[in-house]
C-alpha cells in the first residue's frame, strides 16, 4: 500500500501548507510532519516534488532555498473543483465529456453561486 | 430506390424518432430496455448513413449502365467515404473516451488532496471509496474509471438525514457498478462526430435522464423510495435562488434561451421525484415490448432493404480479376 501511504502523505503536506500561509521549505515541512513518526527528509522532498508536478504546489527559490507554497487556497481549490464536476468550466471542450453523474442536478443558479463564492475566495487572498 | 428508403430511414431515425422518444412518457417506466432502444435507434441511423454512401453510387451507376471500370472506382470511392465516416466515429470516441478519462483522473487527484476519506458507516462496503468535500453546495457524484470514488459534499452531508445519505450513496454506487460513464460517452461521442445540422442533444439528454432513472430504481430497491425522493428535493439548489438573489435575468442571454429550449434540471428532478412517488411495478411486458422494439430496430431494414439490394448488386457486380 505504498502509493496510498504517499497519497496520505501529500494529504498532510497541502493541508500543513494551506495552515502555514507562507512558503515553507522541505526542512520545515519535514520538521513540521516527523514529530511523532520516523519520516525521511527525501520523503517529503519527493511528496513536495509529486505536488508540484501535480501543479497544485508552487516552486519558489529563496535565500537559496526552494520554498513550496500552494498554488491556490483550500476554498478556491474547492469551489473549482465543483465547478469542474457541474461540467461549468470554461474550457469549452472539456464540457463533452460527461464527467459525473448527480442526484441533484445543479442548474446554472448553483454555477453562478458557486462561482460567486470563487470570486468572492479570490479577493481574500 | 434503396438510397431513397435508406436515407429516409436514416433522416427519420436521427431527427424524427428522438423528438418522438424524447416525449414520449412510457419510457421513464421501462428506463433501462429504453436507454437500450436509444442505443438501437442511434446506431441504426449510423448505419443508415452507411449505408446510403455505399448504395447511391452503385444504385446510380447501374442506372446510368456505364461501363464496369466506372462501376469499379465509383465502388472504391463509396467504400472510401463510407471508411470516412466510420473512422470519424471512432476517432471521436476514442477522443471522448480519452479526455474525459484525463479529466476524471485529475479530479480525482484534486479530490484525494482536499477531501475527507470516510471510513466509517457511510462507506459501502465493496464500493468505491467515498470522500467528503468541504465545499458550499450540497453536491453528490461519482468519478467513474479505474480507481472510483464517490463524493459527498459537507453541505450535502448537513442537509440530508443519515437515511437519505445512505440512499443517495447507494444511487451512485449503481452508476458506478453498471458503467453508466460509458453509454453516456458513447452517445457524447455520436454526437460530436455528427455534421452540425444533423446533431441534436436530444438522446444525450434522454438517456441522460434515464440513468439516473436506473439508479435511482436501485436505490429505491434497496432503501424504499421514500430517503430518494426527499434527498432529491433536499439537494435541489432552488434555495440557492433565492438565498442568492439569483434571477433569470442574472443568467445572461444564453441562460434564458437555455430556459426557454432545453428541459431545466428543474423538470427533471420533478419526473425522478414523481416516479419514486408512484408505487414502483414490474412493468415486464412493456419491458419486453421495448427491447423487441429496439432488436427491430436495428435488424428490420438490415433485412428488408439492404439484404435484397445486396442481393442484386452482387448479381450484376461485374467479374473482378481474381474473383
Amino acid at each position: 500500500m505504498a502509493s496510498s501511504g504517499l497519497g496520505d502523505l501529500e494529504r498532510e503536506v497541502m493541508a500543513h501548507l494551506w495552515d502555514a500561509g507562507v512558503p515553507l521549505t522541505v526542512r520545515q515541512v519535514h520538521e513540521h510532519l516527523s514529530g511523532a513518526r520516523s519520516l525521511a527528509y527525501t520523503t517529503v522532498m519527493t511528496v513536495l516534488d509529486r505536488l508540484a508536478k501535480k501543479g497544485v504546489v508552487r516552486q519558489e527559490r529563496a535565500d537559496r532555498a526552494y520554498r513550496y507554497a500552494p498554488v491556490q487556497t483550500r476554498e478556491e481549490m474547492t469551489a473549482a473543483l465543483m465547478l469542474d464536476a457541474l461540467g461549468a468550466t470554461p474550457e469549452g471542450p472539456a464540457r463533452d465529456a460527461a464527467l459525473v453523474h448527480f442526484v441533484g442536478r445543479v442548474g446554472p443558479e448553483g454555477a453562478a453561486a458557486l462561482r460567486a463564492a470563487l470570486e468572492r475566495a479570490g479577493s481574500r487572498s | 430506390m434503396t438510397t431513397l428508403l435508406l436515407g429516409g430511414l436514416g433522416l427519420g431515425l436521427s431527427l424524427l424518432v428522438p423528438e418522438v422518444l424524447a416525449r414520449a412518457r412510457w419510457t421513464a417506466r421501462a428506463p433501462g430496455p429504453s436507454v437500450v432502444l436509444w442505443q438501437a435507434v442511434t446506431l441504426a441511423s449510423v448505419l443508415s448513413a452507411v449505408g446510403v454512401v455505399l448504395v447511391a453510387p452503385e444504385e446510380l451507376v447501374r442506372a446510368l449502365d456505364t461501363g464496369p471500370d466506372v462501376e469499379a472506382w465509383v465502388l472504391v470511392g463509396a467504400l472510401a467515404v463510407a471508411g470516412l465516416i466510420v473512422a470519424r466515429l471512432v476517432w471521436s470516441t476514442a477522443g471522448v473516451l480519452l479526455r474525459s478519462q484525463r479529466r476524471r483522473a485529475r479530479h480525482a487527484d484534486l479530490v484525494d488532496l482536499l477531501g475527507r476519506a470516510e471510513t466509517g458507516a457511510l462507506q459501502h462496503p465493496g464500493g468505491a471509496p467515498l470522500r467528503v468535500l468541504d465545499g458550499p453546495l450540497p453536491l453528490a457524484y461519482c468519478l467513474p474509471g479505474r480507481a472510483p470514488r464517490v463524493v459527498l459534499s459537507g453541505a450535502a452531508l448537513q442537509a440530508l438525514t443519515a437515511e437519505q445519505v445512505q440512499a443517495v450513496l447507494t444511487h451512485e454506487q449503481a452508476h458506478l457498478r453498471a458503467r453508466h460513464d460509458l453509454v453516456l460517452e458513447s452517445f457524447t461521442a455520436v454526437y460530436q462526430a455528427v455534421p452540425r445540422p444533423l446533431r441534436s442533444r436530444v438522446p444525450l439528454e434522454s438517456v441522460s435522464l434515464l440513468l439516473e432513472m436506473v439508479a435511482d430504481d436501485a436505490a429505491r430497491a434497496r432503501c424504499g423510495p421514500a430517503p430518494l425522493a426527499s434527498a432529491l428535493c433536499a439537494m435541489s439548489t432552488d434555495g440557492d435562488l433565492s438565498t442568492h438573489n439569483l434571477s433569470t435575468h442574472d443568467l445572461g442571454p444564453a441562460g434564458r434561451a437555455a430556459r426557454r429550449h432545453d428541459r431545466t434540471p428543474q423538470d427533471d428532478r420533478r419526473r425522478r421525484v414523481g416516479r419514486l412517488q408512484r408505487p414502483a411495478t414490474a412493468e415486464g411486458s412493456l419491458r419486453a415490448s421495448v427491447l423487441a422494439l429496439a432488436v427491430a430496430v436495428l435488424v428490420l431494414p438490415t433485412a428488408f432493404v439492404v439484404a435484397p439490394w445486396l442481393a442484386q448488386a452482387l448479381a450484376s457486380l461485374p467479374p473482378l480479376p481474381g474473383w
